[in-house]
Formats: C-alpha cells, sequence, structure tokens
C-alpha cells in the first residue's frame, strides 16, 4: 500500500539540502524538481543522491526521466501508474503532458 | 502536540462553534435579492442565498435540501434566519434545522406578507437584529478538540501539493483523529487512480469496496460524457504547476487522507455519524465540495494550494497552506500557513505538522484567516439532476 509520507524528504537540518530532486518512492521512473534545474543535478533516491544530467531545463515540480523510456512504458510515481509514454523519453528528459497520458476516464 | 482545547462557542447539543455566526438563509431564488436586502442591514451577519428552490425533484431536490438544511445547522452559526417564498417550505427547512441543531431559528415568508418582499425586508432586518443581539451573548470556552471536525480540500495543486502540502494536510488529520476529533475529505474525480491506496483504509471492508465503486461511476460518467480530462481535471493550474495527469493528481491529493482508518463513505452534505476519518463523494470543484463539507457541519476548511487559490468558505474559516516557495512570494497575504520548508527538506513533516496544529487551534479560537480579514467567502450549491 502506499504510505502517502513515504518519501518526503526529512532531514531536520536547517541548511540548504544536499539535493536538487527527489525520487518520491523506490522503483519511480521520474523525479520532481525542488526548484527549477539546469545542468547536472543532485536527486535523492532513498538513501542515495544519484547524480543526473538534464537534456532541458526542468521548472520547479516538474519531474523528469531517472532513465531511458520505450513509448508505450507505463511510468510510476508514488510507486503506482500515472500514465504511458507516447514516445520514447530519455534520461534527463523532461516528463510531461507532451509525452506522457493517462490512462484512465479515456473514452473507447 | 501541546494543544488539547481550542476556545470554542458551546452549544447546548452538538459539536461547539468556532465562530457565531449570524445566518441570513434565502432558500428559494426568488427571494434571494430580499435576502441580501436584510443581510445588507445586519453588518457581521453572513448571507447564503440557493438561486433555486423550485422545479427540483427526486435525488436532485434532497441533495439541494440537504445542502440548505446542513449549512444551517452548521455548528458555527448561532442562529438563523430564514427567508423563504411559502411557509410550508421553510417551515419544512426550520423544522430540520432544529432536528440537528440548537441554534436560535426565526422564519419569515411572502405568505406571512401577502407577497410584499419590501415589507417582509422591513421584517426580516428586525428580526435579524434581535437575534444578532441574542447571540452576542456567547462567550467562547475551551473546547475539546474531540468536537472539531475539519474539511480537506485541495485546490490549484501543483507538484508541491503531492509531496508537501497535502501529506501535511494529512498528518494533520491523523493528529485531529488521535485526538478523538473529525476529519473528511471529497473531491471523488481525484481519488482516480489512486483506488489502491484508499481501497484497504476502510474500517470495514465494505466502506473500502463503496470507494472504488464511487471512483468507478464519476469514471463511468466521463467515459461516457467522451469528455477527456486533460485540461479540466488537471486544469490549466495543474498543468502549469507540473501535473500530467489524473492518476498523478490523485496519489498527491489522497495524502490529505493521512494514515487513520476511513470510518465511512459519506454521501455529498452528510454527516457524520461518529468521530474518525472520512470521505464524500462529491464534487471536485472546491466552492461545491467545501459547501458539502460546511453541510456535512465541518467548523473549518484546511485547503492546500499550489501556486496559491484565493476561494474560501463563508462560514467554515479557510486555512491556506502551500508548500511552493514561489506562491509565498507572489501571494503571502492570501496565505496562513508556509509548508515551504516542507517541500525543500528543511522541516520534518512532523515538525510542520506540529506547528499546523497549533495555528489550526489558533483560527479556531478566533484568529482571523486572511479570507475572514478581507471578507473572502462563498457558498455554493450542487445540482446532481435536470430541473422541470
Amino acid at each position: 500500500m502506499l504510505h502517502p509520507h513515504r518519501g518526503v524528504p526529512v532531514t531536520g537540518r536547517k541548511e540548504e539540502a544536499g539535493w536538487d530532486a527527489v525520487q518520491i518512492a523506490p522503483g519511480d521512473h521520474v523525479a520532481v524538481a525542488l526548484r527549477d534545474l539546469s545542468g547536472t543535478v543532485r536527486v535523492r533516491c532513498g538513501d542515495e543522491i544519484l547524480s543526473v544530467a538534464l537534456r532541458e531545463p526542468i521548472p520547479l515540480g516538474h519531474k523528469f526521466a531517472l532513465s531511458d523510456l520505450s513509448e508505450g512504458d507505463e511510468v510510476l510515481k508514488y510507486g503506482a501508474p500515472i500514465g504511458r509514454l507516447t514516445r520514447p523519453v530519455a534520461a534527463g528528459e523532461h516528463v510531461h503532458i507532451h509525452n506522457l497520458r493517462s490512462q484512465r476516464a479515456r473514452a473507447a | 502536540m501541546a494543544e488539547k482545547t481550542f476556545l470554542g462557542f458551546p452549544r447546548r447539543s452538538g459539536r461547539a462553534g468556532v465562530r457565531n455566526h449570524l445566518l441570513i438563509l434565502g432558500i428559494n431564488g426568488l427571494i434571494g435579492a430580499a435576502a441580501g436586502r436584510v443581510a445588507a442591514a445586519l453588518p457581521g451577519s453572513k448571507l447564503v442565498a440557493t438561486p433555486y428552490g423550485r422545479g427540483q425533484f427526486g435525488p436532485d431536490k434532497d441533495c439541494h435540501f440537504r445542502q440548505l438544511v446542513g449549512i444551517g445547522a452548521n455548528p458555527n452559526i448561532g442562529a438563523v434566519l430564514i427567508v423563504g417564498v411559502d411557509r410550508k417550505s421553510a417551515d419544512e427547512v426550520a423544522n430540520a434545522i432544529a432536528a440537528r441543531s440548537p441554534a436560535l431559528i426565526e422564519v419569515l415568508t411572502l405568505d406571512d406578507t401577502h407577497e410584499d418582499a419590501l415589507e417582509l425586508t422591513a421584517r426580516a432586518i428586525r428580526l435579524g437584529a434581535r437575534l444578532a443581539r441574542e447571540i452576542s451573548r456567547a462567550r467562547r470556552k475551551p473546547i475539546s478538540m474531540a468536537d472539531l471536525y475539519i474539511g480537506l480540500e485541495c485546490g490549484h495543486s501543483d507538484a508541491s501539493s503531492g509531496l508537501a502540502a497535502n501529506p501535511l494536510a494529512g498528518a494533520l488529520a491523523d493528529r485531529l483523529v488521535d485526538a478523538g476529533g473529525t476529519a473528511v475529505i471529497g473531491e471523488t474525480i481525484e481519488w482516480l487512480g489512486a483506488e489502491h491506496a484508499l481501497r484497504h483504509r476502510g474500517a470495514v471492508p465494505e466502506t473500502g469496496e463503496a470507494i472504488v465503486r464511487a471512483v468507478a461511476a464519476r469514471e463511468a460518467a466521463v467515459t461516457a460524457a467522451g469528455v477527456d480530462l486533460l485540461g479540466n481535471n488537471p486544469g490549466a493550474e495543474n498543468i502549469r504547476g507540473g501535473l500530467s495527469t489524473i492518476e498523478e493528481k490523485s496519489l498527491g491529493a489522497v495524502a490529505k487522507a493521512g494514515s487513520r482508518p476511513v470510518a465511512g463513505l459519506l454521501p455529498f452534505a452528510e454527516p457524520p455519524a461518529k468521530a474518525g476519518l472520512y470521505l464524500m463523494d462529491g464534487p471536485s470543484f472546491s466552492p461545491e465540495s467545501m459547501t458539502g463539507f460546511v453541510a456535512s457541519g465541518t467548523q473549518m476548511i484546511l485547503f492546500t494550494t499550489g501556486p496559491g487559490n484565493s476561494y474560501c468558505s463563508l462560514l467554515a474559516p479557510t486555512i491556506k497552506i502551500s508548500a511552493n516557495p514561489t506562491a509565498h512570494e507572489h501571494v503571502r497575504d492570501q496565505l496562513d500557513f508556509d509548508a515551504g520548508d516542507v517541500f525543500q527538506a528543511r522541516e520534518t513533516l512532523d515538525a510542520a505538522a506540529d506547528r499546523l496544529f497549533a495555528g489550526m487551534v489558533g483560527f479556531a479560537s478566533g484568529t482571523l484567516t486572511w479570507g475572514e480579514a478581507v471578507g473572502e467567502g462563498s457558498e455554493c450549491f450542487t445540482r446532481i439532476g435536470a430541473s422541470l
């Protein structure tokens, strides 16, 4: 079961957090930008900090792929599917309405 | 978590009020303007006037009646002045409010004034002034947190909502439920894609199944209408904030429900039978959803947003929370709580929830929300069927 608090970055420290984006749940294909991002960024994935080279600027709150993904792939965020890719997406690429479609409430 | 009580207005029965309003309740669209004149003549009174009241039938009529009665019976209402057209329907509303609430009630209709709307106005102002003076004698006293019933709403969500503001609202709901209080989340379409997270939350298995059926019914209605949710829900502000699909928005939205068992699925505008966490099967547009909460009896609403969202309930003080750091630059004065440090990992969720709980006790005890300070707020009636 999805735990709503899981993945919320918690350090309790007052200084700037040591990462720019977070993978909310283990296995998620995307990370969320904590500020407007570009270039190479630090992504918190569980207890690890990974380095990802962004292929384009990612605005605060938007998400980018953590690995190369194929057209038709189901994308996980919060450990759950949030839609399918309508085209291939490379690691560090913006994932949004131009390449991701809902699988729900779609007319036949 | 230190706070065990808030300062509220005790009622002879039912929950205490966090406010003590005189409500001018227009129950028929034909006298909405007259009800408005009455409220304008009574500073400090709150006006709710339905544009409907005739030509409704079946579940739609029942739903409208439930909203009128629930609004009048909200614990924040010390007295209700019902302004109607015919005596019979006005008395029905008055009796139903009296069955749920100890509020003072007066009724005036066009039947009582031979259809003279100006005489109705003059007599209603006199009645309303008496009620206002009477309820002003009430004083706040310490009230157990178990008496608090809050609605959890989100509007103009962005990715910071699902990551920080909504989990924070959920942590607050957990604290309130643990203190014996009650909380509700609604907006059924925003459970779509998160059914797996809700199905097993039911205190009894039937509740989980009822939740899944409610989502399926909304999804079927959307599909049958051939509507694409993209651009509607998620809407333009959601998309600008990084949310791409209804599933993604829902997975963030249901974090408002915290982690305690769901005591039941409420029909729209229905009050809960017991304390605990509830889901309400209702519309996702905030003005409609929040009026469903108010009619259900919530004294306050916690409203999470990404970039900001100015809408407030008229009758339930609405606490605006954002975790988006840029929102606090742009609309600082329209927010009541800054959760930006949670989003940027500078404050723990628990620390922020303790801070929010203390803030909520303050607002419950009389501190003005931004919306109250500027008079922002309305109630919005939901229709679920065609008119005759």
